[in-house]
């Protein structure tokens, strides 16, 4: 069981290039600001699979940014409504509106096209200030974690040594 | 490639297919959850779900055992149906529309009995059903005394009498008048001095032209004095004149005013035809009253809960929210090519479990949203061979595509509907019940906004009817238990005109001409005996007034023929002066003509 778990950490672990896991963050951001149950969420998930990304900074960070969502969707109404009731886009619109796939998307509801909209903007943006951070922390920070009592029992921990034996098999653990 | 996760194409499989399976395993409880909680929460009372089964291929939805509790009985489920069965259109489903292409619903049964009490506390419930008004149940009968003709007098004032009274005061004011101003006028004493000084005159004349010239001014004098009051007698006369014929002209009146109180009393105390107008709709008017009433409760019944639903895809449809919650947002429509409401079923068969024995029928385009389908909700249901009644079709549309104007109406007709024991009179006077009898029943009925209007015809055949007591007494309810209780065949026509809430019937039927019949023909007898017998009562208390009457007509007649009497007598006292007036010595010395055409002024 330990072993199986373990298995699973390493999996969840592995692809730790800041880059990679920067990845696994705006994934999330896309994911977590947007309803949940949207279509292209099956696509950031076929992306977070498929894609080498850090799987457990996708895991971790989903909720967080669930919870992000919740104070900023008045800001996310309020980006979707003007751009789904802008006049020049409308031919777009009803276009989109008369096929099956994109209704599924419910990309005329005013959160989901506000949320979208932020989430694929800040993308970029935020791959790039995630990497600079995860970088800055490495280099800072990790050595300074790595000495704190929690840390200590961590890695004192049975769960903590399967883990190390498996990764011993291939892969550094975070 | 250095990018790409091979295994994760399999866990992406792996994880889309325990969601898929997840979702599978779930989805029933789900639908039949959401079916549980919208609808308590639509109509205020629990509503039951046995089973749900949704299939994918082809798509589609078996609902069991669904019971709707009656939120006013909540120990009874206003309706229970055994299965729906529907096909969904896959398709508009990923749209977020629920479009059923085809609905079994099997075994719709009303107010079946719950096991368990169906309340739920503190949801707010459907606005309850308005309240139709109850129609009035009694029948009145007209009231039928005979009256009594003295007991009648005996209350009543004659006019004739009062005429009479008022002109024999009259008449004889006008007597004592005459009678003063004859004293007044120039009697026969008057001509008698006149006679006298004219013979004075004629013998005491002296000789001589002074003599005779006297005589003749004297003589003028004389006749100038006769002629004035000839004159007074004439003026009396011309005003008597004047006076008699407005009197006869009254008497001629009072001649007449007997009748006149025959008549009006006769209309006050008798049982006109009038009264008997429409007795046989107001017999049917209470069973026809009570029918409609049930009818617009159950309309009532369920009206809220069309409002209400109306009311939540409206609120639903509408692009304004107060407070965007996560996931909610608002939703905006743009042109489709196929416009269609979010909720559709296209075509239900549905068959009813009634007391009487099971409908089947269509209904089609059933939706909340006309105006998006533009077509009218439309039903069509019939029954053969039922318990009590040979056959039974309804059909009609709820047409609600133009909001402002909303046009609802119904077809129901009805063939051999068995009626037993139907009361159409609890009066206790004179009770009619339908003991037996085959109706033939077609009712049209529309509702445009609130106002309402609709027809009932009825046809009934093999009527036993009982009506009456025994050892009644009374003529009336005799002759009409006697007339309705041969009926064996009847129309009934109804008209109802209104609001929902306020609505007017008026009923026709033969019935009426029947109970007019036969009740007329008694009033007619009835009326006849009394106006002979007011004729001859009213005559013999009139008859002794209006000679008296008479008889002082006939004093005052008197006075004309003493104004001619006097008269005449002046007129001759005049003619005798104009002959005699001249002494035999004055006959030779005035000529009666004198030359050259000169006459004496007298």
């Amino acid at each position: 069981m330990l072993k199986t778990l373990a298995k699973l950490l390493r999996v969840l672990n592995s692809e730790t290039e800041p880059g990679q896991i920067s990845l696994g963050l705006c994934f999330a951001l896309v994911a977590g600001l947007t309803p949940l149950w949207s279509l292209h969420n099956i696509v950031v998930l076929f992306c977070v699979l498929v894609l080498r990304v850090n799987l457990s900074a996708f895991l971790v960070s989903l909720p967080v940014f669930s919870a992000f969502a919740y104070l900023l969707d008045p800001l996310f109404h309020a980006i979707g409504l003007p751009l789904l009731t802008s006049s020049s886009l409308e031919p777009l619109w009803t276009s989109l509106y008369n096929s099956t796939l994109w209704r599924l998307e419910r990309f005329n509801n005013s959160i989901v096209m506000g949320s979208l909209v932020f989430s694929l903007v800040a993308f970029v943006p935020t791959l790039l200030l995630f990497n600079f951070l995860i970088r800055r922390y490495r280099d800072h920070v990790l050595a300074w974690v790595q000495q704190t009592r929690i840390m200590q029992i961590v890695k004192a921990s049975k769960l903590y040594g399967a883990y190390q034996s498996v990764s011993r098999l291939g892969g550094d653990a975070l | 490639m250095k990018w790409i996760r091979w295994g994760g194409f399999m866990a992406f499989v792996l994880v889309m297919a325990v969601m898929a399976g997840v979702w599978l395993l779930v989805i029933d409880g789900l639908v039949e959850r959401t079916i549980e909680d919208y609808g308590t929460d639509l109509v205020g009372a629990r509503v039951e779900l046995a089973e749900a089964d949704l299939t994918l291929i082809p798509a589609g939805l078996t609902l069991t055992g669904l019971q709707v509790t009656n939120p006013d009985h909540p120990m009874t489920n206003a309706v229970e149906v055994a299965q729906i069965a529907l096909t969904l259109d896959g398709l508009k489903l990923f749209r977020r529309q629920i479009i059923v292409e085809e609905m079994t619903v099997e075994q719709v049964q009303f107010g079946t009995r719950r096991k368990t009490s169906g309340a739920v506390a503190g949801l707010p419930r459907a606005p309850a059903p308005g309240q139709p008004t109850l129609p009035d149940a009694q029948f009145a009968l007209p009231a039928f005394d005979v009256p009594d003709v003295k007991t009648i007098l005996a209350k009543e004032n004659l006019e004739t009498l009062q005429m009479v009274e008022t002109l024999k005061q009259e008449i004889e004011q006008e007597k004592s008048k005459w009678e003063q101003r004859l004293k007044d006028l120039p009697s026969k004493k008057t001509f008698a001095k006149y006679r006298a000084k004219i013979e004075k005159l004629k013998n005491g004349t002296k000789g001589g032209i002074g003599g005779i010239l006297g005589g003749v001014a004297e003589a003028q004098t004389i006749k100038k004095e006769i002629e004035g009051e000839l004159q007074t007698i004439k003026d009396a006369q011309k005003d008597f004149q004047t006076l008699l014929p407005s009197l006869k002209s009254r008497i001629r009146q009072i001649a007449e005013a007997p009748q006149a109180d025959i008549r009006r009393l006769q209309d006050k105390y008798s049982l006109s035809p009038r009264g008997l107008v429409n007795l046989g709709s107001g017999l049917l008017g209470r069973q026809v009253g009570a029918w409609l009433y049930q009818a617009v409760a159950w309309y009532e019944t369920a009206r809220p809960i069309v409002v209400r639903v109306q009311q939540a895809t409206a609120k639903a449809a509408d692009a304004e929210i107060a407070e965007p919650v996560r996931a909610s947002g608002v939703d905006i429509r743009f042109a489709e090519a196929e416009p269609l409401p979010e909720f559709l079923i296209r075509r239900a068969r549905v068959s009813l479990r009634l007391e009487l024995g099971d409908l089947a029928g269509e209904v089609q385009n059933v939706t909340p949203d006309q105006v998006t389908l533009g077509a009218p909700l439309t039903f069509d249901f019939s029954g053969e061979n039922l318990e009590g009644v040979r056959s039974v079709s309804i059909k009609g549309d709820l047409n609600h595509v133009d909001p402002e104007n909303p046009k609802n109406r119904m077809n129901f007709r009805s063939t051999g509907y068995r009626m037993s024991e139907v009361a159409l009179s609890d009066q206790p006077a004179w009770p009619v019940a339908l003991k037996s009898g085959l109706a033939n029943v077609s009712i049209r009925a529309e509702l445009r906004g609130d106002a309402l209007t609709a027809n009932l015809t009825g046809n009934l055949s093999s009527l036993a009817v009982v009506a009456g007591k025994p050892g009644d007494e009374n003529p009336l309810t005799r002759a009409l238990s006697s007339a309705i209780s041969g009926i064996s065949r009847l129309t009934v026509e109804t008209d109802v005109s209104g609001s929902i809430e306020d609505y007017q019937v008026a009923v026709r039927s033969d019935l009426d001409r029947v109970m007019r019949k036969a009740a007329g023909r008694l009033v007619q007898a009835v009326s006849a005996e009394l106006h002979r017998k007011l004729s001859t009562a009213v005559r013999k208390q009139v008859s002794g007034p209006i000679k008296n009457l008479q008889g002082s007509f006939s004093g005052l007649n008197g006075v004309g023929g003493e104004l001619a009497k006097r008269l005449t007598e002046g007129n001759d006292l005049l003619g005798s002066l104009l002959e005699q007036g001249v002494s035999p010595q004055q006959k030779g010395i005035v000529p009666r003509g004198l030359p050259g055409g000169f006459k004496l002024p007298f």
